[in-house]
């Protein structure tokens, strides 16, 4: 490549490539604006997505995991109730 | 042992030393400066034949794995909601660009006027430093000048390292007081389903107009789109974690390979390393003034401070718009403003990637 023929290609190069740059970015522009525009309205009548995602189906609970966190639960409670409780009594000597 | 052999060990301990006591990007100087050390090892042959840095470079680089599996990490470690929030900041992106092809077309007239010996594919290559993205480099690079990948990986580091020196005194100059003190309004809430819809949505795009930028974005989207999609946080978390650490590990070594003395100590190199710095300069200042001119454009204030951004180099060029922003007005947080022309950049400096490798590829 003769050097002046090398000075058109990146001539060539620098426009085309910032011409592309800027019509497929100035596409997305508009391609996003619409999307968003069609989801907000979805959303309006079927809800928004929890924002954690949802729920893995994959995911396999343990039962083991399952009953430490009802006895984490239960635990909770009775702690609850019985400061509750003592409470109440103390009040009503 | 040659004197070339010893001054690029010299070169690796120097990178180890920015590495390490000036924190310059570490995680990939590292790597980057130890594997130079390694393959310059005389008589041990890290680098040549079946070397074993050879082979890492044979398998990741001349490939193209590394970089894209790298970008799928960038991808699943992406939030695109500051981008989503306002679309507009995408002509951001785009026009820090603008430093590529202005660097591409510097290192052709510099051949032009016979000072280095650069061909268009070369000139290509080095002018993709401008998009501040160090995958996007590597991947260009190993497509169009594996001659040179060497320098311009070191370069395209370097310079993302010292994006907060780079940059401010650029910034600085293109506006004015009253401009840095600009607030924008508050972003609105992006929900999920636009954050899974927006890669498809992407990817769409790249499949229709731009094929060859369709590896990069793929493997973007791809990263992306597990991140959002919520269901897969497994393979998420190891995308944007073990896998792109480990692969980062050899990607810096493999680089480290092609700091072999006859490549690397040449003139081309300072070149390329002049030209470099053009690139991330006039990208900033083009971010800038896109900014500037977007401003007389739409009713939504925009801060220009936010348009250096556009270079990518996430989150980095992110922060150095807010640090500046909150110089001028320190109630003024710029950062997540800024967000959206960082991603953007990403975006942008793959599609010039596919752009370059089309043109000087075919």
């Amino acid at each position: 490549m003769t050097t002046s023929n090398l000075m058109t290609e990146g001539l060539n190069l620098m426009l085309i490539g910032m011409g592309f740059v800027f019509i497929f970015l100035t596409l997305l522009v508009f391609v996003t604006s619409i999307m968003s525009r069609i989801i907000t309205s979805y959303e309006k009548n079927v809800g928004v997505l929890p924002e954690e995602g949802i729920s893995s189906p994959t995911a396999v609970i343990s039962p083991a995991m399952n009953q430490s966190q009802h006895a984490n639960d239960d635990k909770n409670l009775i702690t609850v109730l019985s400061a509750a409780v003592h409470k109440f009594r103390s009040r009503h000597k | 042992m040659t004197p070339g052999q010893g001054v690029m060990i010299l070169i690796g301990m120097l990178l180890l030393y920015l590495a390490i006591k000036k924190n310059f990007e570490p995680l990939l100087l590292v790597p980057i400066g130890f594997g130079g050390v390694l393959a310059n090892i005389p008589g041990a042959g890290l680098a040549e034949g079946n070397g074993i840095l050879h082979i890492f470079y044979t398998v990741g680089i001349e490939s193209g794995a590394f970089p894209l599996i790298i970008f799928m990490g960038v991808g699943a470690m992406t939030d695109f909601g500051p981008l989503l929030a306002n679309p507009k900041t995408l002509f951001l992106g785009a026009a820090a660009q603008f430093g590529i092809f202005a660097t591409l077309m510097g290192a052709v007239v510099l051949a032009h006027f016979g000072i280095f010996d650069f061909s268009l594919a070369d000139a290509a290559a080095i002018g993709i430093i401008g998009g501040a993205d160090g995958p996007t480099s590597i991947y260009v690079a190993s497509k169009l000048a594996p001659d040179l990948l060497g320098a311009i990986a070191v370069a395209s580091y370097s310079y993302m390292a010292l994006v907060p020196l780079i940059q401010p005194p650029i910034m600085r100059a293109l506006t004015t007081e009253s401009e840095r003190k600009i607030k924008m309004v508050q972003q609105r809430h992006v929900s999920q389903r636009e954050k899974i819809v927006f890669p498809l949505v992407l990817l769409i795009l790249v499949a229709f107009l731009l094929p060859d930028a369709a590896p990069l974005l793929g493997m973007f989207c791809f990263g992306n789109l597990m991140k959002e999609c919520a269901v897969v946080d497994r393979l998420s978390n190891t995308t944007q974690n073990s896998l792109i650490n480990t692969v980062t590990i050899f990607l810096g070594l493999a680089v480290g390979s092609k700091l072999s003395a006859d490549k690397f100590l040449d003139l081309q190199t300072l070149g390329i390393l002049v030209l470099g710095m053009a690139a991330f300069a006039i990208g900033t200042a083009s971010g800038v003034i896109m900014a500037k001119i977007l401003n007389k454009l739409i009713k939504e204030p925009i801060n220009p401070l936010i348009g250096s951004a556009g270079v990518s180099a996430v989150p980095m060029a992110a922060r150095v718009s807010n640090k500046l922003g909150l110089e001028s007005d320190p109630h003024n947080f710029l950062l997540m403003h800024a967000m959206g022309p960082n991603v953007a950049g990403v975006i942008g400096s793959a599609v010039a990637a596919g752009i370059l490798i089309n043109y000087v590829g075919t």
